[in-house]
């Protein structure tokens, strides 16, 4: 039996003691490093949480903006049949790869964050594999630059041309008796930028007459917005010569085609109107500026960003807050991402918590989505992961098909709610089956294999596990800030009691710890 | 707090201290009620383009139908053969509906025209001088998805009818046993998630019960301190909300795996596709529901990929030609099974699509819908509600390309298949709040 209370004091003395002044600003403890990173990155790892401690916060993030390293490898046009190429395999083996090994780990998340946001997916529309590389390389490479770029180079880039079919959204034909399509106008405001409901900057919703909450647009905006959208086309693939109705190429930029163009004069959002004869280009610039204008924007991406990287409830303060530096990054300048992100990873809401003596707010924190789950754990358990991977068939099994979304609406709602009714986004794909998945794969890579090239090692925890307490303390570091609740080292320490042999104790006690709900649960 | 647990634990509180069954009439409801009765649900992800998949072929219909729908307008080879409805009415089918068709003339499927979301009854004039309540986020995917399911076009419904249902089937103890009303196929889903109840979630083929436990003591020790770890009442936490999640799957796969081993193979040979795949694991629980000691059940099921903003004839002849037989087989298993008339199965969606078409080959995002409703017990072979008017900015056109305005409500349509469901009238307002604004006019598809 464990002696809960002594092993608990002894953590808080070791915590208290990681705050103490030195000469230059506070290092920060383990417990504190390891929940930064676990908001940042795919999973603390020993040697992150050193160079966190090291670096400090501020030039961590300095130096996380800067790095670039992690690509997907691009794929061939067509299968050696010579039919369209389908097969994402090597691409989110790749994704997991960099998940666990890669350098630019916050790049990742916030890629990632914006990939469930401004979703592409596989599962319908897109259905060839070379469309995804240069799709992430416009997340990647543009998620600690500005909102208003993201919004352009997502509007034109092919595989989202195709997806929400953009591409070829020619204006009306009355010959065919044809409309122009609504399908990105009308996403690319409800769910890329404006929501459906005008949001103060805490993230509440703008009441009007009858405490009715106000619409970001009204249902005539939206065909009024296809015709803004009108006249772009897949770019010219090599070799080819270009058309009005290029066919699907997913290597560069869609371009304008005037003769496609509706110029005619267009009331949007806000009543802005776009006056009439203006080039495509211009169109998509002026629509730009007035999404930029929208106050909304603000809450509306934050809440999701902070809802990915840190809680499913943030307080209305703490999404002001971040809103406030979104709208104005102190410079003048709006939809700065460097700095949203700083201020989501440096509230002090999302740092309460580093401080042990905080109560812990029960509603704090966020389900681990299968992916991140998946990574973590892998990070956790010092995982070699080869190119022939195929981590993702567990990630599907749990709800989380990687590029293959079920819709635009992504894997979950950032406005689903627990059956406590609490906001859980990633609970929307939490259920009884994907709860026993999650835990089958944690006895797949406990007790037998992950796939073919992915192997785990438990070395370091078996090195550590010189008593029960002393392994618990280790696995607490490794997965859970140093802060494991007491009662569930006392269930971990009874399983691994009950086991005969280092290793099988270390494998009791990891599965009692990882199918915990205080392990899929990040606070 | 409520969780499945929790209301069976206040139940079990009150047999304890009144030493008296919760409710004098539960046994006779269970005794003398009819036989077994399941709702299965297959819900058309993205907004099936309904105007063709079904298509009145009077003369006058299918002329501006081919007119309106120009590059959409299906000829005589993409339909079926006309059939004539009870009444003598004709319609077409997609071809690609080809069994559904079949099950119409055999009148054991019929048709629900033009249903959607509504608050109230709405005209074009009310709907364009917004002098009426309208649902919440019209044309948008989630939010109409959501009404569906929820029957409150208002919005922000937290439970959905079909949880509400299960909570009276609950509430009245007509299932003998603790397992779910309502089992997903599918994942979580607002539709089965009741204010007292849970629904169950398993994918075809898979089994809930957790992988690497034998009965030596070690892998016993670690079994009890995952479970010692679930009984823990964390409160209003997203841990607590976790925790229930995997405390229903253990109690769930026990129940559940004890059931199908009974189970014996199907004889039905049911198609490969997803959603055959679906309604196959739907036919092998009704098979068992003795066992686990259900008579009402509800079933979800899912296809996705109906969001045709483009090249929408191609994606329904491969969308149809999974749906269409996957249906007709989950009916002939219902046959095997001697539960034909004791099991209705019925189409929802998002929405249905302009009937004018859109840049592309497409359509985009509409309103009122048709739906299937297939069964032994369904008035087959008859079209329920209304078609509407074919006419760009006619009287059913919300604008001027062809979104309907539906002409019967998803209340209507739910509390229908509630009514023969076993929800007595007098329960049926708590289950669908905005029936009433429809003079609680059922639409006689069913008994």
């Amino acid at each position: 039996m464990r002696q809960i209370g002594i092993v608990l004091g002894a953590a808080i003395v070791a915590l208290l003691a990681g705050f103490a002044q030195t000469t230059g600003p506070a290092m920060l403890n383990d417990h504190a490093a390891a929940r930064f990173l676990d908001q940042a990155t795919w999973g603390p790892t020993p040697a992150s949480i050193a160079q966190l401690q090291q670096m400090g916060i501020t030039n961590w993030l300095n130096a996380q903006f800067a790095l670039n390293t992690s690509d997907l490898p691009d794929q061939p046009i067509l299968a050696a049949d010579g039919k369209p190429n389908t097969d994402l395999a090597p691409v989110v083996a790749a994704f997991y790869q960099n998940a666990v090994n890669g350098q630019d780990q916050l790049r990742q998340r916030v890629a990632f964050a914006l990939s469930e946001m401004w979703v592409v997916s596989a599962q319908s529309g897109v259905r060839q594999a070379y469309a995804f590389p240069p799709y992430w390389r416009v997340l990647r490479d543009n998620a600690f630059g500005n909102y208003r770029d993201i919004i352009q180079a997502v509007t034109l880039n092919p595989a989202m041309g195709r997806y929400l079919n953009m591409a070829n959204n020619n204006k009306a034909n009355p010959a065919k008796d044809t409309a122009a399509n609504e399908n990105y106008a009308r996403e690319l405001m409800q769910l890329f930028t404006l929501g459906l409901v005008q949001l103060n900057p805490d993230g509440s919703p703008v009441l009007g007459q009858n405490q009715i909450p106000v619409a970001t647009f009204d249902p005539t905006v939206v065909p009024n917005m296809a015709k803004v959208l009108t006249g772009w086309t897949y770019p010219t693939a090599s070799g080819a010569t270009s058309q009005r109705d290029n066919p699907a190429y997913f290597f560069g930029q869609m371009y304008a085609v005037e003769h496609n163009h509706d110029t005619s004069q267009k009331t949007i959002f806000s009543n802005i109107v776009i006056p009439a004869g203006q080039t495509a280009e211009q169109d998509l610039a002026s629509l730009l500026d007035a999404l930029m204008q929208q106050n909304t924007m603000a809450p509306f991406v934050c809440t999701q960003l902070i809802q990915h990287l840190v809680t499913s409830n943030p307080s209305p303060g703490y999404v002001e807050r971040v809103s406030n530096v979104f709208l104005n990054d102190g410079t003048g300048v709006s939809g700065n991402m460097q700095a949203v992100i700083t201020a989501i990873l440096t509230d002090p809401e999302a740092r309460a918590n580093d401080n042990p003596n905080m109560p812990v707010n029960p509603s704090f924190g966020h389900m681990r989505e299968p992916v991140l789950f998946l990574a973590n754990v892998l990070r956790g358990l010092n995982a070699t992961v080869g190119a022939g991977n195929t981590i993702n068939i567990y990630a599907n099994l749990m709800g989380q098909n990687l590029f293959r979304a079920p819709s635009v609406f992504s894997y979950f709602s950032p406005q689903y709610r627990t059956e406590n009714g609490l906001l859980g986004p990633e609970f929307q794909i939490y259920s009884t089956q994907t709860a026993a998945d999650r835990a089958d794969f944690v006895n797949a890579a406990l007790y037998h294999t992950i796939d073919a090239s992915t192997t785990i090692s438990l070395a370091p925890f078996v090195q550590n596990a010189t008593s029960t307490n002393a392994l618990l303390d280790y696995i607490s570091y490794a997965f859970l800030h140093n802060a494991m609740s007491p009662i569930l080292m006392q269930q971990a320490g009874d399983a691994a009691n009950a086991a005969s042999g280092t290793l099988a104790q270390v494998q009791a006690a990891l599965y009692v710890v990882l199918t915990s709900g205080e392990y899929q649960i990040m606070q | 707090m409520f969780t499945r647990r929790g209301f069976i634990r206040i139940g079990a509180a009150t047999v304890g201290s009144l030493a008296l069954r919760p409710f004098g009439m539960l046994p006779a409801m269970a005794q003398n009620g009819p036989g077994y009765r399941a709702l299965v649900c297959v819900f058309l992800f993205g907004g099936n383009d309904s105007n063709n998949s079904v298509i009145p072929m009077d003369d006058a219909s299918y002329q501006a139908y081919q007119s309106l729908r120009a590059g959409l307008a299906l000829t005589a080879s993409d339909l079926t053969a006309t059939v004539t409805s009870v009444s003598g009415a004709p319609y077409a089918f997609h071809a690609k509906l080809a069994e559904v068709a079949s099950l119409f003339t055999s009148k054991e499927l019929a048709v629900v025209a033009n249903v959607g979301s509504l608050v109230q009854p709405l005209t074009r004039a009310q709907y364009q001088q917004s002098q009426a309540p309208i649902p919440l986020n019209l044309f948008s995917h989630a939010d109409q998805q959501l009404q569906w399911q929820t029957s409150l076009a208002q919005g922000n419904g937290s439970t959905g009818w079909a949880g509400r249902a299960a909570d009276y089937i609950a509430s009245q103890g007509i299932n003998s046993s603790g397992f779910p009303t309502f089992v997903s196929v599918n994942g979580n889903i607002l539709l089965g998630t009741g204010v007292e109840t849970q629904p169950v979630a398993v994918a075809p083929g898979q089994s809930l019960q957790l992988k690497g436990f034998n009965n030596a003591a070690s892998a016993q020790a670690r079994w009890e301190a995952l479970n010692s770890l679930l009984t823990l009442d964390s409160g209003m936490s997203l841990v607590q909300a976790a925790n229930n999640t995997m405390a229903n799957s253990i109690s769930d796969a026990k129940v559940l795996g004890a059931a199908l081993a009974k189970a014996t193979p199907l004889k039905t040979q049911f198609p490969k596709s997803n959603i055959a795949a679906q309604l196959q694991q739907v036919a092998q629980i009704i098979q068992v529901q003795a066992d686990l000691g259900m008579s009402r059940q509800i079933f979800f099921c899912s296809l996705g990929g109906f969001d045709t903003h483009t090249n929408e004839l191609n994606t329904h002849n491969l969308l149809y030609p999974q749906l269409s037989p996957a249906l007709a087989a989950f009916y002939e298993a219902t046959q095997e099974l001697g539960m034909a008339q004791n099991v209705t199965t019925f189409t929802e969606s998002d929405f249905s699509r302009t009937f004018q078409p859109t840049s592309g080959g497409g359509s985009d995002h509409a309103w009122g819908s048709h739906h299937f409703v297939l069964g032994g017990a369904v008035q087959g072979g008859q079209v329920f509600g209304t078609f509407p008017t074919f006419e760009l900015g006619g009287p059913d056109d919300a604008d001027v390309r062809g979104r309907w305005i539906p002409t019967t409500s998803v209340d209507q349509y739910g509390a229908t298949l509630c009514s023969w469901f076993g929800i007595p009238n007098n329960a049926l307002a708590a289950v669908f709040p905005n029936f009433a604004n429809f003079g609680s006019q059922q639409l006689g598809f069913l008994g």
